[in-house]
């Protein structure tokens, strides 16, 4: 059942920014807001397990460790729903250009990893628009892993704390993001992911951005 | 092929009522549950949208008529599948009679009676353990209607009012439930659920589930 890769036909644009934990993604997505609302356009940002209907619930039950493997799937898929539905859809089509910090495929990693079929994950999200571009930071893991220990600390479900891998927190750590960006490594062909090394510097990665999308603008689509 | 259709292994036993609302399915699985207490079997129950970890927040989220299809059928698989993990699949692997007031073909009738792709939805349940014994409820919408508002009026999501059918609640009751029959109909052949008249007596009925049970404990071993 391949319901993926839809062309939406919404007048705006559909733009995400994936990667894992600590790879950048939220300083690119400010970058690049500035740079497309710089030359006129209307742009709006929407982030990963923000609904109103559902995050919260999400957060206290991760508080409580309340969910399991298809718990944990399936409040995302519906937080998605929520948002996509009632927020990315309407804001694509009066004209928005969408920027994304996450999309579907962060479930499908992270799922994937807590053990879910990778089937059952895509039928979650089969009716997801597809993006016009994704960019994917590319992390080594173990610049990664400095990263995260240096800025929010280890959280217990980014360190797959719930899964079981191992007892040790560093160790459960950094299985889970290897495991997560061998997932994504997987996607990056399926989906057309345009791979940035994200190890380069801020305004290179930035550059690199938004030439792809000035491409985009220049051809006219958005007039 | 999903869990959904394949018989499950465990010692327990798992049954499950199914029908619109007012049909009495609730009232028969009570008088159901007693008596095999009364008689010193282990029974557990549990009913749809009652999980600790979500049922709250759908229920809010319905009073404020927040919910579409999709996310809608998605709150309700999570509900669904905290219950089965949490409360259903411990109990029938420690070898209980587990009894469910509605189960995953509920989701499969109202979901696609909102429009929701039937395909879809029974993908997402396909983590469901197949029940020993499913048993539906046949009830003419206008008795559902009469018995459940006699005294209020349907509620946003029961009268199916976001699908926007009718202005008027009891109409509008009338048209997604006959829907929603309709999507039970079909699962009796899909699913193998046992239908029974819900217009025969409360005696007549429980007399008749006993009678199932019996044959589905015997052909696993167990004598009431």
């Amino acid at each position: 059942m391949e319901k993926f890769k839809k062309k939406h036909n919404y007048e705006g644009l559909l733009i995400v920014i994936e990667g894992t934990d600590g790879s950048g993604k939220s300083t690119q997505l400010e970058l690049l807001k500035r740079a497309i609302e710089d030359q006129s356009y209307g742009v709006m940002v929407s982030e990963w397990k923000t609904s109103r209907l559902i995050a919260n619930v999400i957060d206290d039950a991760k508080d409580r460790n309340l969910l399991n493997a298809t718990t944990y799937s399936l409040l995302y898929a519906a937080d998605f729903a929520d948002r996509l539905e009632n927020t990315i859809i309407p804001a694509l089509k009066s004209g928005f250009i969408v920027l994304l910090d996450r999309y579907y495929y962060t479930a499908l990693a992270r799922d994937v990893v807590r053990g879910q079929n990778i089937e059952w994950v895509k039928n979650l999200y089969e009716y997801a628009p597809e993006p016009d571009l994704i960019f994917y930071l590319d992390m080594p893991v173990d610049v990664l892993l400095k990263r995260i220990i240096g800025t929010t600390g280890l959280d217990f479900y980014e360190s797959g704390r719930d899964v079981g891998f191992s007892t040790d927190f560093y160790k459960s750590f950094e299985i889970y993001q290897k495991k997560c960006l061998e997932q994504y490594n997987d996607m990056k062909s399926e989906y057309n992911f345009i791979s940035i090394d994200g190890t380069k510097p801020i305004n290179e990665i930035h550059k690199i951005m938004k030439s792809e999308v000035q491409k985009i603008l220049d051809s006219g689509v958005m007039y | 092929m999903s869990k959904l259709t394949e018989k499950h292994n465990l010692k327990g036993t798992l049954i499950c009522v199914e029908g619109i609302d007012g049909s009495g399915k609730s009232t028969q699985l009570a008088l159901l549950r007693d008596w095999l207490k009364s008689i010193g079997q282990d029974v557990i129950f549990t009913e749809w949208n009652s999980s600790e970890l979500i049922s709250q927040t759908t229920k809010l989220a319905k009073k404020k008529n927040m919910l579409s299809p999709r996310t809608f059928s998605l709150l309700h698989a999570v509900d669904f599948a905290d219950r089965l993990k949490q409360v259903i699949d411990p109990a029938l692997k420690a070898g209980f009679i587990v009894l469910a007031d509605r189960y995953a073909y509920t989701a499969f009738a109202r979901d696609v009676a909102r429009g929701v792709d039937p395909q879809w939805v029974r993908k997402v349940y396909d983590f469901a353990i197949k029940p020993d014994l499913a048993i539906y409820f046949d009830i003419n919408p206008k008795v559902s209607m009469e018995r459940i508002c006699s005294n209020r009026a349907p509620k946003f999501y029961e009268a199916g009012m976001d699908l926007k059918l009718s202005n008027d609640p009891y109409e509008s009751y009338m048209i997604f439930q006959t829907r929603v029959i309709k999507e039970y109909q079909k699962m009796v052949k899909e699913f193998g659920l046992v239908k029974i008249d819900a217009m025969d007596s409360i005696h007549k009925k429980q007399v008749e589930i006993r009678e199932m049970l019996k044959k589905v404990l015997e052909a696993k071993g167990v004598v009431l």
